[in-house]
């Protein structure tokens, strides 16, 4: 689950259609081929297209300029700074529940991720609505830390970076559980038990053989969190101010109020880019990371 | 790390000899485990000596595998004391007990290349970088897996891979290397070749052993001494031969040496022998002498392989052949004897002069060979 995100396709031989079997393969994948087309790689074009038409028509890149300048420019880094802090704690939080998970007996672990999973399948309008009930001024959290005589207590924890970050956290935390919590089963506990038989202390296990045995199952979910972040669009608009502005919002004001659809194309072709980007980051790192140790190898 | 080098002052020792030469490495007291209401390991002793081989052997549900997790620390025992050179291990981690351990399923680190698994145990106990590449260079020449050691483990058969495991544990030259099983995973053929190259290694450092399996010949093969245990008892720990010759219950006489078993009832004893009359056939069987009274009722075990055939009516009972089964070197023939429906007698005769189906037979054997266990009364 964890590697089909990050793995290369492999590399094909050629004459590959002089095969019978192949030809046949491709007749099983037409209708995919056409699903993709219709519904994915046209609606892409056509939005590129788009991004680059001006007004009379002619080509042009001046939206990318817009895009890229100004006010705009400010809303795509605070997307990314809002995204990578996002991806950051799901990490840590999805990181500590899944483990706490993967130790548990099947029954209760089933349980566990049920708990984490469930929240999911309720819109997210809805949850971010209770987070709303609960950061507010007057809301639980205050209200609790307040009668703990919390200094500085109430916190403005709403329409501020820290709501869009802890609204956009609890919206990733399953994916990430998920996803790590796949990867930390496959992990044979044995190996532990290994390592602990040839003298090595808990530390020294989790940092020498656990975590880089989970290590792709993080670079995955935090990518996957990431990305989903990026263009998210209710939470961050309920639970952020004027400075949490993101990408998705800008790209909704421009076509809704505007009805600027040659700047939204721009913008979203931007933000498939930062994609883009964000997966060759992983890919850089994760392959980074393997030539390191194959040199400290050899 | 530093905790590690009080646990063991032996890595930073140089060459292959072991520094623990002195003193019983291994000593195990009374050790007792119990799950619930079974007893898995019961009243467990034994001292092992430096450089010596000794097997766990027995059936699943033995108490073997118990005996030997508790021995590497990964199952605490409810009573009894460990000790490892001097030092009383009964309640400590794994981790702090300094012992090697082979597991069945190899459990090599699949994110680290096959050097880097050897070299893991030294680099925790902070082992000069050169001397780690030196030392895990030797072992892995040892083991005969030089040029393996830039090949992460799954590119490796599980042949190569049990001997990375080898590598791992005996690198850092611990003072008892636990094995469970280690060649349970293999095919026959392989598992045979290391066997062989197990015992050549451990006899060339001069390592002390704890070897666990269920496979008697795998046992006898490679021990010095061999602990037959079942239902969480040792019912002997002694060499093969004794084991073999001299076995001090059935089970082992069984076990290890698919003794045929014969009722009778002591008759005399003269100074050398014991005489003892079969139930079925009547016949008279001289066995090397035991401490028992006359009358007593015991089993006779006598393995296949010490029983010849002879003109009928000449040895201590006469039969028919009723299978003869040719296995190379060997046949293996049972005979049913007169006079009672016990089991067939097996007897495993050179091949030549093997008997053949329905001829008829007699039984013999020296007085050496024969052993006799009372039967408890009402037993």
């Amino acid at each position: 689950m964890a590697a089909t995100l990050t793995a290369n396709a492999p590399a094909r031989p050629r004459k590959l259609l002089a095969s019978r079997r192949t030809r046949v393969g491709i007749l099983y994948a037409l209708p995919v081929v056409v699903y993709l087309l219709v519904l994915f790689v046209y609606p892409i074009l056509s939005t590129l297209f788009l991004s680059l038409k001006n007004t009379d028509g002619s080509l042009t890149l001046h939206w990318y300029v817009d895009a890229l300048t100004g006010i705009n420019l400010s809303v795509l880094l605070t997307t990314v700074r809002i995204s990578a802090e996002t991806a950051l704690f799901s990490l840590v939080f999805g990181f500590v529940l899944a483990n706490a998970i993967s130790r548990l007996k099947p029954l209760w672990a089933g349980v566990a991720m049920l708990i984490v999973v469930v929240p999911h399948f309720i819109s997210a309008l809805v949850r971010t609505y209770g987070w709303i009930i609960l950061l507010g001024d007057k809301g639980l959290v205050n209200d609790t830390l307040a009668k703990l005589w919390v200094p500085g207590a109430p916190f403005q924890l709403l329409y501020n970076e820290i709501g869009v970050v802890i609204g956009t956290t609890s919206v990733m935390l399953p994916y990430t559980v998920l996803l790590l919590y796949s990867v930390m089963r496959g992990v044979d506990r044995r190996l532990l038990a290994a390592a602990a038989s040839m003298g090595a202390g808990r530390v020294t296990i989790f940092r020498r053989v656990y975590l880089p045995l989970v290590a792709p199952g993080l670079a995955s979910a935090g990518l996957l969190s990431f990305i989903l972040s990026l263009g998210y669009y209710i939470t961050p608009a309920l639970m952020g101010g004027p400075d949490q502005t993101m990408i998705a919002s800008l790209i909704n004001q421009q076509v809704m109020k505007q009805n600027q659809w040659n700047g939204a194309a721009a913008e979203g072709v931007v933000l498939l880019l930062l994609t883009f980007a964000g997966l060759l980051l992983v890919k850089v790192v994760t392959s980074f990371g393997a030539s390191r140790k194959k040199r400290s190898a050899s | 790390m530093a905790e590690f080098g009080v646990v063991t002052p032996s890595v930073k020792v140089a060459g292959g000899k072991l520094p623990t030469a002195t003193g019983k490495p291994l000593s195990v007291v009374a050790l007792r485990k119990t799950y619930g209401d079974v007893v898995a390991v019961d009243e467990a002793s034994m001292e092992i000596a430096a450089g010596e081989f000794v097997t766990f052997l027995g059936a699943s549900g033995s108490g073997k595998t118990t005996t030997l997790m508790m021995i590497a620390g990964f199952c605490e025992p409810d009573s009894g004391t460990i000790t490892v050179g001097d030092r009383d291990v009964t309640r400590l981690a794994p981790q702090k007990r300094g012992l090697g351990f082979v597991f069945q399923q190899y459990l090599l680190f699949p994110h680290m290349t096959v050097s880097e698994n050897v070299a893991f145990p030294l680099t925790l106990r902070g082992v000069p970088k050169d001397e780690i590449r030196r030392r895990v260079g030797e072992t892995l020449e040892i083991a005969g897996l030089s040029g393996f050691g830039g090949r992460k483990p799954r590119e490796l058969s599980g042949g190569q891979q049990q001997r990375v495991a080898l590598c791992r544990a005996l690198v850092y030259r611990p003072p008892v290397i636990l094995m469970d099983e280690p060649l349970g995973a293999l095919d026959k053929k392989l598992r045979d070749q290391l066997q062989i190259e197990i015992k050549a290694i451990q006899q060339e450092l001069g390592l002390t052993v704890v070897y666990v399996t269920h496979d008697q010949e795998e046992a006898l093969v490679l021990s010095d001494r061999i602990a037959v245990m079942r239902n969480g008892l040792i019912e002997q720990f002694d060499t093969p031969r004794e084991l073999f010759e001299r076995p001090r219950t059935p089970f082992v006489a069984d076990f290890l040496g698919a003794a045929n078993f014969l009722p009778g009832r002591v008759l005399q004893n003269t100074d050398e022998h014991t005489v003892v009359r079969l139930d079925q056939s009547g016949g008279l069987l001289t066995a090397r002498r035991h401490e028992l009274a006359s009358g007593t009722s015991v089993k006779v075990a006598v393995q296949p392989g010490r029983l010849r055939a002879c003109a009928p009516d000449d040895g201590f009972c006469t039969g028919t052949v009723e299978t003869a089964t040719y296995v190379g070197t060997l046949v293996r023939a049972g005979v049913r004897i007169d006079g009672g429906d016990a089991p067939l007698l097996r007897l495993e005769v050179p091949a030549g002069r093997g008997p053949v189906t329905g001829e008829r037979v007699g039984v013999t054997v020296d007085p050496e060979d024969v052993n006799l266990f009372p039967v408890e009364q009402g037993g």
